[in-house]
């Protein structure tokens, strides 16, 4: 046998912090999943004493996902995802919803957390048809996002972009409202954005996200509706519009999904 | 890139009624859901003992899933629960019913150690593995000529036909790979795996062939560990976690010896070696460069 391993490049070792709370983790926590540190429990514990619903509150989001995806796969015929904040994989992932309506359908996904990349090579995996790639990549940099999605998606074809509970990582709204226009001023024409985030609505939610900040966890930053409303500037918003995240075109359910503090919506873009 | 698993991978279906996830697998699973009911109607150990005529360490065991079930005991308890005629009752007990009945792997009984036993049990039953191995390709990715080279080296002088054997049972339990709802299996290797041959270089080809054919599979991850990464925590031999498909069941980890395994399933045991592995997956190539690595050894 010939050939030599070299290591893929001179950065210093990407590391696995277990000292401090990780957004990724606390959510697959709050999931119930089993891939988080003590320390990320411990955080979780302490903002569900302080806020209770948080755990419907995720929830919510992961059921937004699979609504959203369902819609634009389904009913929009999209089969390009960038999917920004991939998170821990847990069930019904982006790639998974999409590619059980169109098996073709080709999904970014994007973090820059080494321990959620590593899941995501891992376990988020394409159908043979279809592609997943995975995008070690920062919000803050939407211009190189663009850039190494280009690798994997086609750029003259409309693609769905999802931030789903992600943007509160930006502490300044218009740093975080040019990040969303950044990304979506370059998806091409008949593209969608599926967005949803938390919105401050009550004293107990704020002190849940001020002790979570106090760990050193980076801050998540509660919005109002308008300033979410704001991300979707230049877009049409899809029916029923900008809504509690629970009523986006909910399921059919003898039961009405839990209101939480967190809105959603769905744009397209002319 | 050449299907070469289709070719090498000599495993058969298990046959009509064989248990294809096996006794040990099924009872913690059985065991686990008679807890969560149990708790969730609010039913102390020793009430559910009386109930089935025994104490309340009858009920600890049969939870852990420790002994094989009476099927009066687990319709009793699922009555008291309040679990009547419906699809729930039925299901655990067919469960429980299944996890009496030899796996087929019982017909291997004589050339599996005791210690191993449970692990195949496992392994069958998972819906996730992890895996790392610094000496040898992990038993579910090995071709049947890489098989026998390894058993030989520690069976010197064992005789053609045990040999085989052995290396059939091998072959069939890389069947998780190829059913229908497969294993996900998620395994990293260190370099020194693919520097050392095993066998014979022509063996060491067709298994470094068959591994790239498998890693291509959706649902099986190859890592390498290059030399260059420097030290790591794995330290030691192998390491598997196995993952069920129930929620209920806690992960498990397995470290083979020579002479025999040790099982871990409490929290913090676990948690230690979930840890190592998440730090070997940042610090191992990624899959798909690993790939590469795999294309240029070759």
């Amino acid at each position: 046998m010939t050939g030599h391993l070299v290591s893929s490049g001179d950065q210093p070792i990407p590391g696995i912090d277990s000292s401090v709370p990780h957004s990724a983790r606390v959510w697959n926590y709050w999931l119930g999943g089993r891939d988080n540190y003590p320390v990320d429990r411990a955080a979780g514990d302490n903002y569900r004493a302080a806020y209770p619903r948080i755990v419907d509150v995720a929830r919510a989001y992961r059921y937004f996902l699979a609504r959203a995806v369902r819609y634009l796969a389904g009913d929009a015929g999209i089969r390009q995802f960038l999917d920004v904040g991939t998170g821990l994989p847990t069930v019904d992932n982006t790639h998974e919803l999409a590619q059980r309506i169109a098996p073709q359908a080709r999904i970014v996904y994007v973090d820059n957390d080494p321990l959620v990349l590593a899941h995501a090579r891992a376990l988020l995996t394409s159908t043979p048809e279809g592609v997943t790639a995975y995008l070690d990549g920062d919000m803050h940099d939407p211009a190189s996002i663009i850039d190494a999605a280009g690798e994997t998606l086609d750029s003259t074809k409309p693609i769905a972009l999802i931030l789903n509970g992600v943007l509160g990582h930006v502490a300044d709204y218009e740093e975080a409202r040019s990040i969303v226009h950044g990304l979506v001023g370059h998806l091409p024409p008949a593209s969608y954005l599926a967005l949803a985030d938390s919105i401050h609505s009550s004293a107990a939610h704020e002190e849940a996200g001020r002790s979570y900040a106090k760990t050193g966890a980076v801050p998540y930053t509660l919005r109002t509706r308008e300033q979410i409303a704001g991300f979707f500037d230049g877009l049409d918003l899809i029916e029923p519009g900008l809504v509690p995240i629970g009523r986006w075109r909910p399921d059919p359910s003898p039961f009405n999904a839990p209101d939480v503090d967190a809105c959603a919506a769905i744009g397209y873009k002319p | 890139m050449d299907p070469v698993w289709a070719v090498d991978a000599v495993a058969e279906p298990p046959g009509k009624g064989e248990l294809t996830v096996g006794p040990t697998a099924l009872r913690i699973i059985v065991g686990a859901r008679l807890r969560s009911l149990r708790e969730a109607a609010v039913v102390t150990a020793l009430d559910a003992g009386h109930t089935i005529r025994g104490s309340h360490s009858k009920i600890s065991r049969m939870e852990a899933g420790k002994t094989r079930f009476k099927l009066r005991d687990v319709g009793d308890l699922l009555t008291f629960y309040g679990i009547g005629d419906d699809e729930e009752r039925a299901e655990i007990l067919a469960m429980a019913e299944l996890a009496n009945r030899p796996p087929w792997w019982s017909a291997y009984g004589d050339v599996i150690p005791d210690w191993f036993d449970a692990y195949l049990g496992f392994e069958q039953a998972a819906g996730l593995i992890r895996g790392y191995d610094a000496q040898f390709v992990p038993g579910l990715l090995q071709t049947a000529g890489y098989a026998e080279a390894v058993i030989r080296l520690s069976h010197e002088n064992m005789a053609d036909p045990e040999i085989v054997r052995r290396v059939d049972l091998r072959m069939r339990r890389q069947q998780v790979l190829f059913r229908p709802d497969p294993v996900k299996l998620w395994v990293i290797m260190d370099e020194a795996v693919l520097r050392r041959p095993v066998g014979s270089p022509e063996i060491m080809r067709a298994q470094l062939r068959h591994l790239i054919g498998v890693a291509a599979l959706p649902h099986v991850t190859v890592q390498l560990l290059p030399f260059c990464a420097g030290g790591h925590l794995a330290a030691g031999g192998p390491v598997s976690i196995v993952r069920f498909r129930e929620n209920l069941i806690p992960d498990v980890v397995y470290l083979e010896h020579l002479m025999t395994a040790d099982y871990y399933d409490r929290p913090a045991s676990v948690a230690r070696y979930w840890d190592v592995m998440n730090r070997l997956s940042v610090l191992a190539e990624p899959p798909d460069a690993t790939l590469t690595l795999l294309d240029e050894i070759r």
